[in-house]
């Protein structure tokens, strides 16, 4: 791939060639400074773990306990990942082919559970049935909780399927499970593997649903050298063997991926929609739809809502809304400067990917699999040294954008992706400067799906406790905070409201999220 | 094309030791301005606080009325503040350290970031509640009991060695990941040594204890009769109590006398070594440790007071009525061991 691009820009008209030096060193630069950041929590744990001396290092990484822990991670990244790619595969590709009535307000609550935070989903769920415990609970509700990831990575690229090929299929005589094997899952294997990704990251990295459910994960050990004898050290040397789990994820992952087809972009802009009529079909959907939201969101929110009712304690109204509107505003403050840092990596991935920024993206998505409270420590360690700007609401904000870099860059990369060259250079052969293109011909292609990416990292911001917890400025709550406070004294009855507002608040990105963005022309096929 | 990625990587590498050279630059300039003087007068005051914010704002409220003190608070939980003093060393905002516990006291003390406190401050206080370097003190006093449905319960124990008989059998509940919990299986492998405390778990799990996540979630089993008795402290009767709006079916119960299940831990605090403000600091510590501040903890937080002459809380017996096993407090902060063998039983 890299040689391609190389060779199309050899090829493209001389003034883009002119002048292209100093804007890609500058891009470059801009990487380069994106990743200086990016290296903060890495090099923070590298200085805390060889702390040790290296024999006890070695000692920590093998024994028994250690290597029980990960292979508990394992089996849990495995299974939610395996269960997530096989249901969310089928389910995203039946709520996009068969025809539904109003098919986003389908979407809309199988999305709907991004919203619920996974230490409110567990709450929740024990409330439900207090037994719950155990690697195949801590399955269940990770599952439940990472769904969204793979239905709207694999919705997105199944509107831009080319569904010409489909209809060559069909004129063969393929039958409708050929089909979707030969035709469509070659197409969507890359958004797959996105999803799978973002799910298996966040399964490396949650802590809220394992450790109320008693399963030990390399996230778990962290924080529990922590509060067994304050050891940074040692949580950092068990951090080195997480980066390393993610790592051999990521490769792996990347494996699922394959050669992706750029090449078919513009005429997948112009594809026609296909949908399916068959009863049958239909009725297993919308069962399986209905099953998954009664899980995943009707459930929780039931349990919150009586907790709501049940509460004997009069609501302070207005520390509700003064803590949402904190929330919020840090929030998108943190979307807004993750939008700014995800900006230079997604230009460079999607023109000219070369190793430097391939490495970049990486580095980034490991980032993505460390805990919380490793990224919060990191950032007091330097932080506090910053004078007034340790534990301000820019730092916090700059936390969210370093925790959830790795979503930015990911939509902001197959955003640009979505703008065929071909475009930009004939553009630019008609006249065209460099920001004309990119005003004219890059921005409406790609904006709708960077505002995705954007408002991703604002709902995960919204829920994020432990680096909150540690860099909120003294005295500032956001929603998470609150929950988390009221929850550590049992008073689930006086968290419901702060919970629900933030169902509430984040549902409405939710919604944006699943959202139909591309009103095309709709062809049925009646069976 | 090979060119072409040499060139990205050099322009990348300048601008990733750029801006390290500019952040380490701009760390030792904010470093060389931040000391102040001592003797402004205080406003301020910064408190970390480990403790939950619903129970001990009214206390930090009332001194800022008294003090005309203005307290910034931080609340998070005590374990996750201690790493993160630990992390921010001098440069810590901090002025006050509150904590839940006595292990977290215990790390901070360990680093040496605490301030040794002068004989004036915390004067009734016994001297069994504080660190022996005076680096903490301890405020309030939660106890280890045995939280039970008297519906269904009809044979109380009488040492914590009883509940591996077979009239316990599936009926107990406890929390192995809570932290008070460890305390006391420290406790238990300090005093009795560490065979007699595996063979106790181990014995425990035979006679099928039921696991839960925290101590409210005992009690609330112990309420809904889903279990008749479990492990936990002593105030989380109340709690839940108060969460449900309304009275349950679950009571307090101690040991014999002497028995490890009913330590005393305590709830305290320390003054940051890096703090400017000793005086403000130390008086707000003089304020929670006043017989005053005292007595409404056990009324309102129905904690004890470690003061000795202080009244129990409600139904409970007086702190020295107890009947408490002497345990150095000191030792519970290494809770490694404890939970190394927790997980060896298969408890964690």
């Amino acid at each position: 791939m890299p040689l391609k691009t190389a060779d199309r820009a050899s090829a493209a008209p001389l003034h883009i060639v002119k002048g292209r030096g100093s804007s890609l060193s500058a891009l470059n630069a801009a990487v380069g400074v994106v990743l200086a950041i990016t290296l903060i929590p890495f090099i923070y744990i590298a200085f805390r773990a060889f702390e040790k001396p290296l024999p006890e290092i070695l000692d920590l990484l093998l024994r028994a306990k250690t290597l029980q822990v990960l292979a508990t991670t394992t089996a849990l990244l495995l299974i939610v990942v395996a269960v997530n790619i096989f249901i969310g595969t089928l389910m995203a590709a039946g709520l996009h082919f068969i025809r539904l009535p109003k098919a986003h307000l389908f979407i809309l609550p199988t999305i709907l559970p991004l919203a619920i935070p996974s230490y409110v989903f567990t709450y929740t769920w024990l409330a439900l049935i207090p037994s719950l415990s155990g690697l195949f609970a801590a399955a269940f509700i990770l599952i439940l909780t990472t769904m969204p990831y793979m239905l709207l990575a694999i919705l997105v690229s199944l509107r831009r399927i080319d569904s010409s090929l489909i209809e060559v299929a069909r004129t063969l005589g393929l039958s409708r499970f050929k089909i979707f094997i030969r035709v469509i899952l070659p197409q969507i294997r890359s958004s797959i593997s996105a999803g799978a990704l973002l799910s298996g990251l966040y399964v490396l990295s949650d802590f809220g649903a394992v450790s109320l459910l008693n399963v030990e994960t390399l996230t778990v050990s962290i924080q529990n050298m922590f509060k067994a004898s304050y050891d940074r050290s040692a949580a950092s040397v068990i951090s080195i063997l997480l980066i390393l789990a993610s790592v051999v994820f990521i490769a792996f992952n990347e494996r699922l991926k394959d050669s992706d087809n750029k090449e078919n972009i513009s005429k997948r802009l112009m594809a026609k929609n296909i949908r399916i009529n068959n009863p049958g079909l239909k009725t297993s959907l919308l069962f399986s739809v209905a099953l998954y939201t009664t899980l995943a969101v009707v459930l929780p929110i039931y349990v919150l809502i009586s907790r709501f009712i049940g509460n004997p304690n009069p609501i302070d109204f207005a520390q509700l809304f003064e803590t949402a509107v904190s929330t919020i505003s840090v929030a998108a403050l943190g979307a807004f400067i993750a939008l700014l840092m995800s900006a230079p990596l997604g230009l460079l991935l999607s023109t000219r990917a070369g190793k430097y920024s391939r490495l970049a993206e990486r580095i980034i998505l490991v980032g993505h699999a460390l805990p919380g409270v490793i990224i919060g420590l990191g950032l007091v360690s330097l932080g506090s040294k910053l004078g007034p700007l340790y534990q301000s609401t820019l730092l916090l904000a700059f936390a969210y954008a370093l925790l959830f870099l790795a979503k930015a860059v990911a939509s902001m990369t197959s955003a640009l992706q979505l703008v065929p060259s071909t475009l930009k250079e004939v553009a630019a052969t008609l006249g065209k400067s460099k920001s004309k293109v990119t005003t004219s011909v890059v921005f409406p292609i790609a904006l709708p799906s960077i505002g995705l990416g954007t408002l991703l990292v604002f709902l995960t911001a919204m829920k994020e406790l432990p680096a909150t917890l540690m860099l909120r400025p003294t005295g500032m709550d956001t929603l998470a905070t609150q929950i988390w406070s009221y929850a550590s004294i049992n008073r689930f009855n006086d968290a419901a409201p702060y919970a629900l507002l933030l169902v509430l608040i984040a549902a409405i990105p939710t919604f944006l999220l699943s959202a139909p963005r591309n009103p095309s022309e709709k062809v049925e096929i009646s069976q | 094309m090979h060119l072409q990625i040499k060139k990205q990587g050099r322009a990348g590498l300048i601008a990733i030791v750029t801006a390290l050279v500019a952040g380490l630059a701009a760390t030792t300039l904010t470093s060389c301005s931040s000391s102040s003087d001592q003797a402004s007068e205080v406003t301020e005051l910064t408190i970390y606080s480990g403790r939950s914010e619903e129970f001990i704002a009214p206390f930090f409220a009332q001194w800022e009325a008294e003090s005309g003190i203005k307290l910034n608070i931080r609340y998070g939980d005590s374990a996750e503040l201690a790493a993160q003093i630990l992390e921010e060393g001098s440069n810590s905002p901090a002025d006050l350290f509150l904590s839940q516990d006595a292990g977290s006291l215990g790390a901070v003390a360990m680093a040496e970031l605490f301030t040794s406190l002068p004989e004036g401050v915390a004067s009734d206080i016994p001297a069994e509640y504080i660190d022996s370097d005076r680096r903490w003190v301890g405020i309030t006093g939660r106890a280890r009991v045995f939280a039970y449905n008297p519906n269904s319960l009809k044979v109380l124990p009488t040492s914590i060695t009883d509940l591996t008989q077979s009239v316990y059998k599936g009926k107990l509940g406890i929390a192995p990941t809570n932290a008070s919990f460890q305390a006391f299986v420290t406790a238990l492998i300090e005093n009795k040594g560490e065979t007699f405390a595996q063979k106790w778990l181990e014995d425990l799990k035979a006679n099928d204890v039921k696991i839960y996540p925290k101590n409210g979630a005992i009690v609330e089993a112990i309420d809904k009769n889903e279990i008749s008795i479990g492990l936990v402290n002593h105030y989380y009767t109340w709690e839940i109590s108060e969460a449900l709006g309304r009275p349950i079916n679950a009571k307090n119960g101690f040991f014999a006398p002497g028995d490890l299940g009913n330590l005393i831990n305590v709830s305290g605090a320390g003054v940051l070594a890096s703090s400017k403000k000793y005086a403000a600091s130390q008086d707000l510590i003089n304020f929670l440790t006043s017989t005053s501040t005292q007595a409404e903890f056990v009324t309102k937080t129905h904690e004890y007071s470690l003061i000795s002459s202080a009244a129990a809380p409600e139904d409970l017996p007086q702190l020295l009525e107890i009947g408490a096993p002497s345990i150095d407090l000191d030792v519970l902060k290494n809770i490694k061991a404890t939970q190394d063998l927790l997980v060896k039983v298969g408890l964690l």
